[in-house]
């Protein structure tokens, strides 16, 4: 459905002095600085696949998908969206796209929301029976009717999210492309909100791509994850396999009755491995033990029996490393390793 | 290929109609601003007018000019500024904020040609106190007997205020255009079309720079004062109102490539 191939974008820039001197100067140099915010990115997007785009903020996401919307040209390499190349048949490519940008609304601000869906039909040329059946699963899925008749301006920003989202899929386009839907939304409104995103993308095999800073986004709606980091590509793939590779810490931790007798234990001697992969650790009150491993060495169970053989335990929990913990590791520490 | 053009062209007339209607549907919510700003133009007509006359009632001729032809000149100068203020006036937003804050994406994203967009999204309401102010001018040089009747010349009449407008639209085109490349714009259009004022009086009385200028570089003298000295009993030829529309053509052809050229190296904004 998506093919984007060795697509870069250089942004190039006056170079620019500091204070008012170089101000000045910065006037009669023709220095430029060129930043590439998208450094050679490929891919490829089956239909009806849900792709989390992620990236720290200025990693290029925004970048990447105004190009495969349109509206940026690529300065190298070229995409092509549905067989369109969105660059040279725009009027085409945005027959089949459909677009939510988080910040922004693309909804007729002073008009009633419904004046909105209105104009839509006609710019997309959509026939009063495609419109009713349209119209009818939105409303089941995003509840518009609630406000419907209200002047775009006055919803709150759930509301407008949700008819954002409906205005962009009035013409089922075969591509839906969400910058940050989620962006300043309540629980339960992102729970909506994601929801409606599922149900589309069953009903119509609505190909989604979204860029989100959410994890929750992430594990709740995308089969597959690319991840970028300043323009790169640095990861592509399923979920489970990141949490696989990053995610191999695991965490337990035990309420335990008598922790001098388990102070004495060395955990990684005594299941033969190395200091960094079992570290353990007491808590302030001394009470709770918290044992981090390397799940692929080491079995909860392994920990928790051998702390039981000393000591009386009368709490576990055990944790798995947050989605959101690996993300942050991998912008901190760029590239993974595959 | 006929049949094609005309749907496109159906299709394109149904969408302004109903972007329009919308846009009014907007500005009807707050009657007042619309009424003040038909007021504002019409007033500052009208002081365009009286400082005419008080220039005439220091010197009885300009340039062998009588007062009821520059009365005509001026007149007939404020109607294709009006068509083109009324149906484009957007154009302005373009090149002072949208291309600069990103807004220009929602254009990129809708199936309509970009240039439609921009203009069908606005129309400028202010614009009636020229057209008025125009046509009232018109109507009375007609009684003043200072105007040619005749076929041809009510007929070129039409095509000069269209060429004439055609004019306005591609210079504010052209620089709005420039945005795409140095982001705001604005000032330079805003120079560029107060040059217009220059070209409600005859050009004979205007040093030769800013004659050549407004003549060949920015062509204001030929949405008014030339053309209009055609009308008038001048002995103007025809040539006048072939070289209007050439210049226009010329001129819309440059301005549509360099907005066009300019949707491609559009850079948006970050969130």
């Amino acid at each position: 459905m998506i093919k984007v191939d060795h697509i870069s974008k250089d942004f190039i820039s006056p170079k620019k002095y500091p204070g008012l001197k170089g101000a000045v100067k910065g006037l009669f140099s023709s220095e430029k600085t060129v930043k590439t915010a998208v450094d050679d990115i490929s891919f490829t997007i089956q239909k009806g696949e849900i792709v989390g785009y992620i990236g720290s903020n200025g990693a290029g996401k925004s970048t990447t998908i105004k190009m495969m919307t349109g509206i940026l040209t690529p300065t190298r390499g070229e995409c092509t969206v549905a067989g369109i190349d969105p660059n040279k048949r725009r009027k085409e490519n945005a027959q089949n796209i459909g677009v939510v940008f988080g910040q922004r609304t693309q909804l007729w601000w002073d008009l009633p929301l419904s004046e909105s869906f209105t104009i839509l039909k006609e710019i997309y040329n959509v026939s009063d029976d495609d419109y009713a059946e349209r119209m009818e699963f939105l409303n089941r899925v995003l509840e518009l009717q609630e406000f419907f008749d209200r002047p775009v301006r006055t919803l709150s920003l759930g509301q407008r999210m949700r008819a954002d989202l409906g205005a962009a899929l009035l013409h089922n386009p075969k591509v839906l492309y969400l910058d940050e839907p989620t962006i300043g939304l309540d629980l339960v409104v992102k729970d909506n909100i994601r929801e409606a995103i599922k149900e589309i993308n069953e009903k119509y095999q609505t190909t989604v791509i979204l860029t989100t800073h959410d994890i929750g986004d992430i594990e709740e709606l995308c089969s597959r994850i690319i991840i970028i980091d300043e323009g790169k590509k640095i990861y592509d793939g399923s979920l489970t396999e990141l949490k696989d590779i990053y995610g191999t810490k695991r965490e337990v931790s035990m309420e335990i009755k008598q922790p001098e007798k388990v102070k004495e234990l060395h955990f990684a001697r005594l299941f033969g491995v190395e200091e960094e992969d079992c570290r353990s650790e007491f808590d302030k009150e001394n009470s709770v033990l918290c044992v981090t491993f390397d799940k692929h060495k080491i079995q909860a169970p392994q920990v928790l029996s051998a702390v039981m053989d000393v000591a009386e335990v009368t709490d576990v929990q055990i944790q798995e490393t947050e989605l959101a913990e690996i993300v942050r590791e991998i912008y901190h520490h760029g590239v993974i390793e595959r | 290929m006929g049949i094609i053009v005309m749907n496109k062209c159906k299709r394109y007339l149904r969408l302004y109609r109903v972007l329009v209607s919308q846009f009014l549907k907007t500005i009807m919510q707050s009657k007042v601003d619309f009424l003040m700003g038909l007021f504002g133009f019409f007033f500052s007509q009208i002081i365009g007018i009286a400082f005419l006359y008080l220039v005439f009632q220091q010197i009885p001729s300009l340039q062998g000019w009588t007062l009821d032809q520059l009365i005509f000149i001026y007149g007939f100068a404020q109607i294709p500024r009006g068509i083109d203020h009324l149906f484009t006036d957007n154009i302005w937003l373009v090149a002072w904020r949208l291309v600069v804050n990103g807004d220009f994406d929602r254009y990129m994203l809708r199936p309509m040609n970009i240039f439609f967009q921009v203009i069908a999204e606005k129309l400028q309401p202010d614009a009636m106190g020229e057209l008025l102010v125009g046509v009232i001018l018109v109507v009375r040089s007609l009684t003043r007997g200072v105007l040619i009747v005749d076929g041809p010349h009510v007929v070129l009449f039409f095509v000069s205020i269209f060429a004439g407008a055609l004019i306005y639209t591609s210079i504010k085109l052209f620089f709005a255009g420039l945005a795409f490349w140095i982001k705001i714009s604005g000032p330079f259009l805003q120079v560029a079309y107060q040059m217009s004022d220059f070209a409600k009086y005859p050009t004979e009385i205007y040093a030769r720079g800013i004659r050549f200028l407004i003549t060949w570089v920015i062509p204001f003298a030929f949405v008014a004062y030339l053309p209009a000295s055609f009308f008038l009993k001048a002995g103007t030829s025809a040539m006048i109102i072939g070289i209007e529309c050439g210049i226009a053509v010329l001129f819309w052809c440059i301005a549509y490539a360099v907005f066009e050229r300019g949707t491609h190296v559009y850079e948006s904004a970050g969130n």
